[in-house]
């Protein structure tokens, strides 16, 4: 890569590197993937850092989130101005968090965020709803979509409120050892 | 959290004003916008921060001490409408969740944030009633206080520029005084986006630059290149276990397998291919410590191989490796200088050590899936983890995803048709009618059991007297050996069609139990065959005065192992093929075969209990046992593919695989270990053939080799070890008396802890309990309080505004360059600034009937009760402005 120095400066390189779980190198493929997506929006030259934001349509058809279920909700999660558009700190953001060297804490914020579809905060039976009908391409029945979610609001929900706080989160998944595993993605720095 | 709102509303004074608030809260969002506005910033973690911001600030504003619980939570009330609160505040979360510490995962935070945080300060008098909960959570704050304090920086309140500024400063110093490593991995924990942990990583590193001179430049390049060290491990073991899997040629099957037919069938696959690895470590260890010194010194072989053998197993084999009765009893050496190598002990030790090795693996990991699926009640196995923690964001394949799907809604299928079955009641009269059902059925099945125990033994005695009598071809006699696996396998198969026959009468209530009766009932069958079998090799063949008795068991067992592997073959292409062809094409009625998951798994419990009772009259039976189980594999896998359809009765994969492993550890391996240790103690070894010719029995090698030890001086400590403690039986009495005390103990701290989960529970549910009274309380109180409050509007406006104002026109002359980062930060916000007028004056406009909403209702009352405690905050800033 000749023309690594005309992407980023040296010291947005550093403050890359120091801010995610990512290697230089790694952040600079991370650009020619974003670069890839839209090669006439995103400009080669980042070192003044250009306001640019890809639409959350471009975003969710990379390979890596395609075929994934929750991939629109991942890309909201991460984008800033919460309309699914990311700019290249949220798309660094995105796959940083989703590396394998992200701590658990970490991402289980982010999960949280991901499983929330209606954003209030909470994971509510209507959020556990589309999340089933996600994990299933709606092959359950209304009535045994219904009856799961009650099951799990009554299993994890340890306050009673009637939906899983981000504590409540926390607690199941600090007692379900797999979580950690699936939740990155892996591909993303393949060349 | 209660707490302190129950205190706000109890003093009135807090209650007066709303535009102030409004007003005060505007100048907020103004600030924090850029973070507050969007609803996916605003991490679970918000309420920590704006907590620990409070503070922070409350630190160096002494006079505020009094109204702690105030200042801390003033945040709340922007918040409030846009996210419902109650349960983000981090007094509820670190109660409800004690289990899930940050403290340990961020040390090096904690470390330098307590010097921040000053104890005394921290605990405000509203803190005292729940003086024992907040120690406990205070690491927790602490922790939090280094990532969450920068949010309270962007408030634009000008009342709060000092503190805040002073805040950042001591957040800047907290990273500034940590080495780069740890720095780093703080900044990346963030949760933060990437601008915001861009700034502050500047920050710091303009503070550090203007603090150290140029010879900290050496350090950091010397920290920077351990830090690309670590990384480039951390990638290399990632890469490392990315490899090891794909060592795993099994493992893109079993995927395979598992998304198109559940966790279920999967289970089959994993026992096989467990069963594998124990076979192949098996085989390694008696390979290279029996088989090899044997090759080393044997004789040329001079009987011819007809081919039949592989079958019969006798013929040329006997004059092979493969059985005891080739092994010799001398020691073996082949080069002058080394020392000899004593066969019989070699071939004691090695079956042993693997016997050992085999029973604490085994143990290992029935505790652990025994821990993982039947013992902790509070697991979350059913649904909740499932649904949450279910997805795999690995996949990318669009093939992958659909079956993964599919995969997933059987099984929550499964779970729910526990679930809705738990519902079902039955009359007296059919329970009674059942359960005579169920009593016939077992007594049948036994019967069956018995009655084929009894064949099997006469038919082995009538084979064994034919043997010795002899007289006939050589083909004959070969012949006549294969009636009897021939028989045992046929009666295998064939019984357990029977006994699921009383499946069309037996009705179960759960799936699973007829399941796990069908399995008892094979098992039982099956393990009282082989008993019958070892009780005639054990009892007669071994009295009978063969010729290398030894040998002749492990003929029968190699027998029996290949025709079981044949039979299995033969069991898929009829079974599942033939049956699929006949399902498909003449029968429709039939449909596609099931794969009988019980039926599979108890054949490969039945040939694995054989290969370990061969493993002493055959040290290679593991060998062929490897042989057949991957054969059985990629069978199985191809038939499954071809003909099969997944199981449509359901039942739970995770409490089955612990079936499975306890039924090998049970019936099977205890049975084999007791068999064992007959044969090593009790029987007497032939006279001319194999390693422990002419001992009275093969344990009796050790003893001798004991007695030759006591002859050499060095060696004097293994005797010692031998005649104190293995030999005798105070040790054993002893130590088994201190296992005896030390599960006692065990079991009394579970008894402990069971109690201890308990109360912790219902301590969880009554803090909720509590949560949701006080905000009743609160909204009715509320109701009663607004008219008043509205009529205080006008006052307070007039009052608040212009202080406010005056403070944001005075020249910040003593922070220059400090200003100018907030207008930075200001211009950040602009785009969202609208959003947060809109939403602010959606407030100004319903200033006192404040309906509570569906949801929003106890939200609403929160964010009043804050901003009654913003506004007496506001009235004490007053004061320190005019005085």
């Amino acid at each position: 890569m000749g023309n690594k120095q005309t992407i980023f400066t040296d010291e947005q390189l550093d403050a890359y590197q120091d801010c995610t779980f990512f290697t230089r190198k790694e952040i600079l493929r991370l650009h020619g993937r974003y670069h890839e997506l839209a090669p006439n929006m995103v400009p080669m030259d980042y070192t003044r850092d250009p306001d640019v934001k890809l639409p959350i349509q471009l975003i969710v058809n990379m390979p890596e989130l395609k075929e994934n279920p929750f991939g629109e909700r991942i890309v909201m999660s991460f984008s800033e101005d919460g309309d699914g558009n990311l700019s290249f700190n949220d798309f660094v953001d995105m796959f940083s968090v989703l590396s394998e060297m992200a701590p658990r804490e970490l991402k289980a914020i982010y999960a949280f965020k991901i499983y929330d579809f209606n954003t209030d905060n909470f994971i509510c039976k209507s959020d556990l709803e589309k999340t089933l009908n996600n994990l299933t391409k709606e092959e359950l029945t209304e009535e045994e979509v219904v009856l799961v979610c009650e099951k799990v609001i009554e299993e994890a929900d340890m306050d009673g409120d009637g939906k899983l706080g981000f504590s409540d989160f926390e607690n199941m998944i600090s007692k379900a050892p797999d979580f950690l595993s699936p939740f990155k993605i892996r591909d993303i720095l393949q060349p | 959290m209660s707490y302190h709102y129950n205190e706000a509303f109890e003093n009135p004074d807090y209650h007066y004003s709303e535009t102030l608030e409004i007003d005060r809260r505007e100048g907020v969002s103004q600030g924090s916008t850029s973070f507050h506005q969007n609803p996916y910033d605003s991490s679970p973690y918000d309420s920590y921060e704006d907590r620990s911001g409070g503070v922070g600030r409350q630190l160096n504003v002494p006079v505020a001490i009094p109204m702690d619980s105030m200042l801390s939570n003033s945040e709340y009330s922007p918040r409030a409408p846009r996210s419902a609160i109650p349960d983000m505040n981090p007094y509820g979360n670190a109660h409800v969740n004690p289990s899930f510490e940050y403290d340990s995962e961020f040390p090096f935070i904690l470390q330098s944030a307590s010097n921040a945080v000053d104890g005394p300060y921290v605990r405000g008098p509203s803190d005292m009633p729940n003086g024992a909960g907040f120690i406990q959570r205070r690491p927790r704050r602490e922790a939090d206080m280094v990532f969450m304090t920068p949010f309270s920086l962007q408030r634009m309140d000008p009342g709060y520029d000092d503190e805040k500024l002073k805040q950042e400063e001591k957040l800047i110093q907290n990273l500034v005084s940590m080495s780069s490593g740890e720095r780093t991995k703080a900044i990346q924990r963030m949760p933060k986006i990437m601008k915001e942990k861009r700034e502050i990583r500047n920050k710091v590193l303009v503070e550090k630059t203007k603090k150290s001179v140029s010879k900290d430049a050496q350090i950091y390049c010397c920290t920077q290149c351990l830090y690309t060290i670590s990384l480039s491990f951390r990638h290399f073991k990632n890469s490392l276990v990315d490899s090891f899997q794909l060592l795993q040629p099994w493992q893109k099957t079993l995927k395979t397998i598992g998304g198109k037919f559940g966790t279920n069938v999967l289970s089959y696959f994993v026992f096989l291919t467990w069963l594998l690895t124990f076979n192949a470590f098996s085989f390694l260890v008696n390979f290279s410590f029996i088989t090899i010194p044997q090759l080393i010194a044997s004789k040329p072989n001079n009987l011819s191989f007809t081919g039949l053998e592989l079958l019969t197993g006798a013929g040329y084999f006997k004059e092979t490796v493969l059985y005891y009765g080739f092994y010799t009893n001398s020691t073996i050496r082949k080069i002058e200088d080394t020392g000899p190598y004593y066969m019989q002990l070699a071939y004691i030790f090695t079956t042993g050590i693997y016997f050992i090795i085999c029973f604490f693996s085994l143990l290992y990991s029935m505790a652990k899936s025994f821990r993982k699926n039947f013992v902790n009640p509070q697991m979350y196995s059913g649904h909740a983890a499932k649904l949450l923690c279910a997805w795999d964001f690995n996949i990318t394949n669009e093939k992958a995803v659909t079956l993964k799907q599919r995969n997933f809604s059987t099984q929550i299928k499964e779970t729910l048709s526990d679930v809705k079955l738990e519902a079902l009641k039955r009359p007296v009269s059919q329970k009674m009618a059942s359960l005579a059902i169920h009593l016939a059925a077992w007594v049948v099945s036994s019967g069956t059991a018995v009655a084929c125990c009894a064949g099997v033994y006469f038919l082995s005695i009538n084979n064994l007297d034919l043997f010795l009598r002899g007289g006939k071809t050589e083909l004959e006699n070969q012949a006549a050996t294969l009636v009897l696996p021939i028989v045992v396998c046929v009666l295998n198969l064939a019984v357990p069609f029977f006994y699921s026959v009383f499946g069309l009468v037996e009705k179960f209530k759960y799936p699973r139990h007829q399941i796990y009766t069908t399995m008892i009932r094979n098992i039982l069958l099956k393990i009282s065959v082989i008993g019958i079998l070892c009780f005639y090799w054990l009892n007669i063949v071994a009295t009978s005065g063969v010729e290398c008795w030894e040998s002749l068991v492990g003929q029968d067992i190699y027998r029996l192992v290949i025709v079981d592997f044949l039979f299995c073959l033969l069991g898929s292409f009829f079974g599942e093929f033939v049956r699929r062809i006949i399902g498909t094409k003449c029968c429709k009625t039939l449909g596609v075969p099931e794969f009988d998951i019980a039926r599979n798994v108890l054949d490969l419990i039945y040939t694995q209990t054989l290969a370990w009772i061969g493993i002493f009259f055959s040290p290679l039976l593991p060998a062929i046992q490897l042989i057949s189980l991957l054969i059985i594999f990629y069978v199985k896998k191809v038939s499954l593919m071809m003909n099969c359809q997944p199981p449509h009765k359901a039942w739970r994969a995770s409490q089955m695989n612990t079936v499975f492993i306890f039924l090998l550890f049970f019936p099977s391996f205890a049975g084999v270990l007791s068999i064992m240790a007959i044969t090593v103690w009790r029987l007497k070894p032939s006279e001319n053939c194999g390693p422990f010719q002419g001992l009275t029995s093969p344990y009796d090698a050790i003893s001798r080799w004991i007695d030759i030890l006591t002859s050499y001086p060095s060696s004097i400590w293994v005797v010692w070890i031998y005649r104190n403690l293995i030999e005798s039986v105070h040790f054993y009495f002893i130590l088994s008396i201190i296992v005896l005390i030390i599960s006692y103990l065990y079991w009394q701290i579970i008894e402990g802890r069971k109690i201890m989960v308990r109360l912790l529970h219902e301590q969880i549910i009554n803090e909720g309990k509590d949560k949701m009274f006080l905000l009743n309380k609160l909204r009715m109180l509320q109701g009663s309080r607004s008219p008043k409050a509205g009529g205080q509007q006008e006052r307070n406006l007039s009052v608040s505004q212009p202080p406010r104002q005056q403070a944001l026109q005075t020249p910040d002359s003593d922070y220059p360059e400090r200003l100018s980062e907030r207008n930075e930060r200001v211009s950040y916000a602009e785009p969202h600034y609208s959003g947060g007028v809109a939403e602010m004056t959606s407030f100004s406009q319903d200033p006192g009937g404040r309906q509570p909403s569906a949801r929003g209702g106890t939200s609403e009352a929160l964010a009043l009760a804050l901003r009654a405690r913003d506004q007496a905050e506001w009235e004490m800033e007053e004061e320190d402005f005019s005085s």
